[in-house]
Formats: structure tokens, C-alpha cells, sequence
């Protein structure tokens, strides 16, 4: 039981700290190693499991080191832990947001935020696109050309996104190596 | 109630493919929400994903319960963040007991490589679409923000935290000007 609380308040240390993305996989590691819930390698392989399989990388990690650790009771406790910010910042957050969006100030705030955050959104695209077609210098054919299918699919066909993913994997099964 | 529970069913139901960070589930959102049913507009979804990214935790929950509360309330948020996290929680747990096997086999990690290269383009359908909301900006400015949020996040690896709450202080200057011509001009 003393083990599933500790989960749960690693967990939502990591979560309060992090705001998305690789930023908080020091914290990981270090709350990890530090319990002695996980060697370093089971760290950096927990990291990439979670980066391939669906779902944010904090909540797969906290499902992998709870299940680990203390069965699915620890997992529901990691996830809880990781959601924690979510589940009282987000949601008072929420309330503002909902009663000022009408708000003379906040709506011309949002003006300016609105093109910060696509801007922000190219950033993740452009780094994916380093990350997922150029593999050790060398530009990544196969994966280009899924990518091409890919934009045609969706954007001259609109097939939904679940339907092109699956297509991806069939297609990376068969020909990626 | 029955509305909330379809918004955790829908959630359960695209939560098996939060690819890419969570980004995946934006533009399903898009389509879905704004293109589809009409729910709500470009313009809330784009305030939607902003706030989410912005605060403390998992971009895609927060998105997910503001989107849940903005249709349901409190319920609506929190079912639309279960039901978000109930796939990945299942799939996760599956990998985990057989890890060994799961990282070891080609075939998986074949797949995974494929899904990976369709996720940016899946990513640049829901920016190509959200770009285009309504502003009350000049284009020139528009384009200077988004260039400059884009550089700093990606070159400088400025937290993205920090790039919004620079946004936010251009929306401050920007309704005290905008306030003071209004003045101005009564």
C-alpha cells in the first residue's frame, strides 16, 4: 500500500513539473532510480516503449513503472498521480476560461496566443520530421514516402487519422526494415 | 449524464490512437468537432489546444477536459480525460508484461516506423486547418508571431511554457493599444 502512495506522489511530482514532451524524463529517471523501482536501462527502455505505443509519454511511463512496481493498483495510482495537475490546475483553469472567454481582455489576449501556439505546433512537426526521416545522416526513403501517401490520403481523400495510422503500420511491416 | 458518457466513449474511442504526443488527437478533434458536427469552432479548439499546452501536465488530458467541461461540466471533463487514457493504459499494461518480447520484435518495431512517418503529415493536417481561424491581427503580425514562436521553441529551446506566456504579454500590449484607439477615437 506504502508503495502505490509513493507512485502516486512521484507521479504527480513528474506531472506537476512537466509541461509535455521529453522535459521531464530527467525527473523520471531520477524518481525511478532513486526508489530503486527501475535500473537505468529499464528507464531508457521504458522511454522509448512509450514513445512508440499510443498515449502521452508521462502516462505510458507511469503505466509501465506502476505495473512494475505494484500491479495494475499501482498503475491506476501512477496514472491518477501523472493526471493529478490536470484533474485541479485544468480544471480550474476551466472554469475561468469558460466564465472570461467572452471578455473583452481575454479575447484580445488569445489573438496573439493563437499564432504563438501554431507556431508551436510547426516547431513539433519540423522536429519530427528531423527526427523521423533523416535516420543517422542518411534521409529515410520508405518512411518519406509513407509520409507522401499519407498527406494524400488525408488531405485529398480525408480518410480519418485512425484508418491512415493503421494503413502506416501495414505499410512500415511490409517495407521498413 | 448520457452526453458525458458519450464523451468518454468517443474519447475511449480515438484515445487508441494518440500518436505524436497527443498532436494526433488534435487533428481528430478538428475533424470531428469542427468540421463535422460543429461543435465548436476553429477558433476554440485553437484556445483549447493553447491553454492545454500551457499548463502543468499531459497536453492531451488537459485538452480533453477543457473540451469535456466546455460541453458537459465538470462530469464531461473528467470523463473525457478517462476516457482518453483508458486505451493507452490498456496497451501499456499488455507491453509491459511481455516487454522483452515487444521491444525485441521486428515486425513491431516495422510497424511503428511506418506509423511514426505518417504522424507528421497527420500533425500538418490539423495546423493547415486551425491557421486558418478568424484573427483580428494584420497578417504581417500574425506571421511575425508564429515565425517567432516557432524559432524560439525549436532553435532556441525556449520551453513552450515560456513561448506562450510571451504571447500572452503581446495580447496584453496589443488590447491596451487596441483600447486606446477606441478611447481615441470616441
Amino acid at each position: 500500500m506504502i508503495t502505490v502512495l509513493q507512485l502516486f506522489w512521484s507521479f504527480m511530482q513528474i506531472g506537476f513539473t512537466s509541461f509535455g514532451g521529453l522535459s521531464m524524463i530527467p525527473l523520471i529517471n531520477s524518481e525511478m532510480i532513486g526508489h530503486g523501482w527501475m535500473t537505468a536501462t529499464e528507464v531508457s527502455d521504458i522511454v522509448a516503449i512509450a514513445e512508440m505505443t499510443p498515449g502521452p509519454l508521462g502516462l505510458n511511463c507511469a503505466t509501465f513503472a506502476g505495473i512494475r512496481v505494484a500491479g495494475v493498483l499501482g498503475a491506476l495510482a501512477a496514472n491518477l498521480g501523472m493526471l493529478s495537475p490536470t484533474l485541479t490546475v485544468c480544471a480550474a483553469a476551466a472554469v475561468f476560461f469558460e466564465k472570461f472567454k467572452k471578455s473583452r481582455v481575454l479575447g484580445d489576449v488569445m489573438q496573439a496566443v493563437r499564432p504563438v501556439c501554431v507556431g508551436l505546433i510547426w516547431a513539433v512537426i519540423i522536429d519530427l520530421c528531423r527526427t523521423n526521416y533523416i535516420v543517422s545522416g542518411s534521409v529515410e526513403i520508405v518512411g518519406v514516402l509513407i509520409a507522401a501517401l499519407g498527406v494524400y490520403l488525408i488531405f485529398r481523400w480525408k480518410w480519418s487519422v485512425p484508418k491512415v495510422i493503421c494503413v502506416a503500420a501495414v505499410l512500415g511491416m511490409i517495407f521498413c526494415r | 449524464m448520457r452526453s458525458a458518457l458519450g464523451l468518454y466513449l468517443y474519447f475511449f474511442k480515438i484515445g487508441w490512437f494518440t500518436f505524436g504526443g497527443g498532436w494526433s488527437i488534435v487533428a481528430q478533434m478538428q475533424a470531428d468537432f469542427v468540421e463535422r458536427e460543429k461543435k465548436i469552432t476553429s477558433e476554440e479548439l485553437m484556445d483549447i489546444v493553447s491553454v492545454g499546452r500551457s499548463l502543468p501536465g499531459t497536453m492531451i488530458g488537459n485538452a480533453a477536459y477543457l473540451f469535456g467541461y466546455h460541453t458537459c461540466g465538470v462530469l464531461g471533463g473528467v470523463l473525457s480525460v478517462f476516457g482518453i487514457i483508458t486505451p493507452p493504459l490498456v496497451i501499456l499494461s499488455i507491453v509491459t508484461l511481455f516487454y522483452k518480447a515487444f521491444r525485441d520484435n521486428v515486425y513491431v518495431a516495422r510497424a511503428l516506423v511506418g506509423v511514426r512517418a505518417v504522424v507528421a503529415p497527420i500533425i500538418l493536417s490539423a495546423v493547415w486547418k486551425l491557421q486558418k481561424t478568424g484573427t483580428k491581427l494584420k497578417f504581417p503580425m500574425y506571421l511575425a508571431l508564429l515565425a517567432a514562436a516557432c524559432v524560439l521553441s525549436l532553435i532556441f529551446d525556449v520551453s513552450s511554457v515560456l513561448v506562450v506566456l510571451m504571447g500572452v504579454a503581446v495580447g496584453v500590449i496589443y488590447h491596451l493599444t487596441e483600447r486606446k484607439k477606441g478611447e481615441e477615437q470616441e
